[in-house]
């Protein structure tokens, strides 16, 4: 028998252990929802009508009450005007997009849907900062993409505590913070295009400190040390022009 | 499933994507114990596990005219409908935060024995778990592990190493595949 077998039995064994049999009623169950539950009908044109009807009513709403409108003409120097690649370590706002108000913060591990373009084979990394939202209940840890978006997956994962395992060096190093999140993005490399800052101590309420722990065959492991006693939730997402990941900590309530 | 079905599944599938729930149901069931063990294992919950499967069942029902293919692609898109159940199921359970903490103490070290892979297949995140289960336990093809997964081939194939190395550190890619 190869290790192979051994492992493959064994695995089995354990989700064998793990799942059970499904019960004797499963099927009659399925069988019951199915029945009672209609199939989808043609209803794209309602959808597409309501959809826009409802985007209007909310770029209205935005409009009428959106608290970040500045005065035209009047130049914000505090405020970057576009996303920069220059890495910084000073609480600035993140030049990023008003994040939407339906957003949904996740406190469990998750990981981040892939976006076009992708980059072949490694997404190379050429900017990253932090940001500080205070107002807006986040703070924000942004990673742009030189040519195109990683071709695999990014995983977050909340951990109790800040101690993290620097993999270069195998020691473990402790954050800033009192929870931590381990960003993983797979298909990319951080020293290809970019040679700035891999530790930002922050200084801010929520996001304490983000410090890189791997950059190795196209895998990046990232620590993300957070203030607050309660769960560590998130919003993690792919954004283009540039192509860039951006993660949002929510603040403690 | 049985080799009279197979051979009238494309008859059977058409007269589903009619409106035939009774072919739709036929199509399914030899997919409701593998979706089941598959569900079971992402949310380590059996009862859980039910309800995800049904719920997938009328999802895939009423989405039905969405499927584009054969009646062989019905497996890997059925799955990929389960296992995208079971993580809202995760994500809607303001439990699973607390639950949370009890199945990531530490690394996964070597494990001896399959108690021992237990406890590490439990420490792994549903979505490390997912192509565990698709390629070792269902066997699945790896192009139909890839379309469960709704990444390439080489992306799920290497999702299945870096998943298998995690229970197993002294794997090679050679005793995986």
């Amino acid at each position: 028998m190869s290790p192979n077998d051994n492992f493959k039995r064994e695995l089995n064994n354990a989700i064998d252990d793990v799942s059970g049999a499904p019960s004797s009623g499963l099927r009659d169950r399925v069988r019951a929802a199915v029945t009672e539950a209609q199939p989808e009908r043609s209803t794209y044109w309602i959808a597409a009508v309501a959809a826009c009807v409802i985007t209007a009513l909310i770029v209205g709403i935005l409009y009428v009450n959106n608290p970040f409108r500045r005065p035209v003409g009047v130049v914000n120097p505090g405020a970057t005007p576009s996303p920069s690649a220059a890495p910084s370590t000073q609480p600035t706002p993140s030049p990023s997009s008003t994040p939407s108000p339906t957003r949904t913060y996740i406190c469990t591990a998750d990981t981040v849907d892939q976006m076009n373009p992708k980059a072949s084979p490694i997404a190379y990394i050429s900017a990253a900062r932090t940001g500080a939202h205070p107002d807006e209940g986040y703070d924000r840890f942004v990673i742009e993409f030189a040519n195109g978006f990683p071709s695999e997956f990014a995983e977050l994962t909340p951990r109790d505590g800040t101690s993290f395992t620097e993999t270069a060096s195998g020691q473990t190093i402790k954050l800033k913070g009192s929870n931590g999140i381990l960003l993983r993005i797979h298909g990319a490399d951080m020293h290809t295009s970019y040679s700035g800052q891999t530790d930002w101590v922050t200084g801010y309420k929520t996001l304490a400190q983000v410090r890189v722990l791997e950059d190795f065959e196209g895998v990046i492991n990232i620590g993300l040390g957070v203030n607050g006693n309660g769960p560590v939730c998130y919003h993690a997402e792919y954004q283009p022009n540039p192509a860039r990941l951006v993660v949002d900590v929510q603040a403690a309530t | 499933m049985s080799a009279a079905l197979m051979e009238q599944r494309p008859q059977v599938l058409s007269r589903a994507l009619e409106g035939d729930s009774d072919s739709f149901t036929r199509l399914i069931e030899p997919l409701l114990d593998p979706a089941y063990r598959l569900a079971a294992v992402m949310l380590a919950d059996r009862t859980s596990a039910e309800d995800a499967v049904q719920e997938a069942a009328v999802k895939a029902w009423r989405k039905l005219r969405q499927f584009r293919g054969d009646a062989t692609a019905l497996r890997p898109w059925f799955l990929s409908i389960v296992a995208n159940e079971c993580r809202m199921l995760r994500r809607g359970r303001w439990w699973s935060v607390l639950k949370f903490p009890d199945v990531r103490e530490s690394e996964p070290e070597a494990p001896e024995t399959y108690t021992d892979l237990r406890r590490a297949l439990l420490r792994l995140s549903p979505d490390e778990r997912l192509p565990l289960v698709l390629h070792f336990y269902l066997d699945l093809p790896l192009d139909e592990v890839a379309r469960t997964l709704g990444v390439s081939s080489s992306a799920a194939k290497s999702r299945i190493y870096r998943a298998a190395k995690r229970l197993r550190s002294d794997l090679t890619m050679e005793e995986v595949f």
